[in-house]
């Protein structure tokens, strides 16, 4: 099971980019699993199966907070439509600067300005390798929703990180 | 081809679901246009970039710890909450409460703490409660030595800003580069009255080369 929970951390890291949301829903989603361990045996393919089950325990946590008044804040936050932008730097403020950083770093920070959408079909698609066929499933959303989800995905972190245009030579150390 | 024909199938260009014809056509374009070539150098080399992300690795003691949950859970033994939905929001944010005029805390809160692992960069938000609209108020930040804003040099920086009615949300991207124990402190200031909050951080050194 072990290698599981650390495929599992690893999405749910990808989803929400933050360490203490990743546990927790990896913790959640053992919570859930753990009485069910016998019927795990029979399933073919565990992993998309584990990631379908991981990313609705995600989608839980994004409408909880949606329903939350901080929560509103936060999922805003996301979209395409950021609160900072109502907090208007008159020098140059942390955003503008974070994407000035290292390429990696920079990526991050763009997925963070991602929707939670968006960012899981990018995550999933770009980063891990899933089609977007088997993600029709895994993400339980038609394909046609998927291709505009990613093609509006890409073209927002083209955006954000068009500040400093990296070459097709840059490379991701690690 | 031309540019209005070639945006709408970048995507399926990048992930390869374009019969030879299509791809055949999209080459010749690219090879006479310099702006499309740009944006699909520029969207492969994002895509290169993505696929190769690296994530990091649970911390030390992570996985048994969850593990054990879930099998104690299972067994009756210890029912393990899920955290409520301000937990949860909170994990990774903080609330920072202001109502410049009207604040009338008269002791000290104790410093909210947030977790952070080494070398990995973290979004931390801070919210900000006006009880009122602010115009021009001055936020100052001041890190600790062994925490930096991704992407910025200096740890002391200060600009103005307005801030509404409610929340505000500010997002921090940081990386803490060791482990000595220290504080964040904000400043708002707005008409002459100023709130200073603290934010301590506990650096994490687990897993270090998991990414």
């Amino acid at each position: 099971m072990r290698p599981q929970v650390e495929y599992l951390y690893r999405l749910a890291w990808r989803f929400t980019g933050s360490v203490a949301d990743a546990e927790d829903l990896v913790q959640d989603v053992l919570l859930k699993l753990y009485p069910r361990t016998r019927q795990l045996v029979d399933i073919e393919q565990l992993r998309p199966w584990l990631a379908r089950v991981l990313y609705r325990e995600y989608v839980d946590l994004v409408r909880q907070r949606a329903r939350s008044p901080i929560a509103d804040l936060a999922a805003d936050a996301e979209g395409e439509d950021n609160p900072l932008d109502t907090l208007p730097a008159i020098k140059d403020g942390p955003e503008e600067h974070a994407e000035r950083s290292g390429l990696r770093e920079r990526i991050l920070c763009a997925l963070d300005r991602l929707n939670p959408e968006q960012r899981a079909v990018v995550t999933m698609h770009d980063v891990e390798g899933y089609s977007l066929e088997e993600l029709e499933t895994i993400l339980d959303t038609p394909l046609g929703t998927l291709k505009s989800r990613l093609h509006r995905a890409r073209r927002r972190l083209r955006a954000l990180l068009s500040v400093e245009p990296f070459s097709a030579g840059e490379r991701v150390n690690g | 081809m031309e540019c209005r024909d070639f945006t709408p199938q970048l995507d399926d260009c990048l992930d390869g679901r374009l019969d030879a014809a299509a791809r055949r056509s999209i080459q010749q374009h690219l090879e006479r246009c310099p702006d499309c070539r740009r944006l699909h150098q520029h969207a492969a080399a994002l895509q290169a970039a993505l696929r190769t992300l690296p994530a990091p690795t649970p911390r030390q003691g992570f996985v048994d710890q969850a593990l054990s949950r879930a099998t104690d859970a299972a067994a009756g033994a210890v029912r393990t909450p899920r955290r409520g939905v301000l937990g949860m929001a909170l994990a990774a944010s903080l609330v920072l409460g202001v109502a410049v005029g009207v604040f009338l805390v008269t002791r000290p809160a104790p410093v909210p703490t947030v977790a952070l692992m080494l070398e990995r960069p973290e979004t931390v938000r801070l919210m900000f409660n006006s009880a009122k609209p602010l115009q021009a108020a001055t936020l100052s930040l001041a890190l600790p030595g062994n925490v930096e804003l991704v992407g910025y040099g200096d740890r002391e920086l200060s600009w103005q800003t307005d801030l509404r009615e409610g929340g505000n949300l500010l997002q921090l991207p940081l990386v803490a580069r060791g482990t000595a124990k220290d504080e964040l402190v904000a400043s708002l200031s707005h008409g002459g009255t100023s709130k200073t909050f603290r934010l301590k951080f506990e650096v994490d050194n687990a897993g270090k080369s998991g990414m």
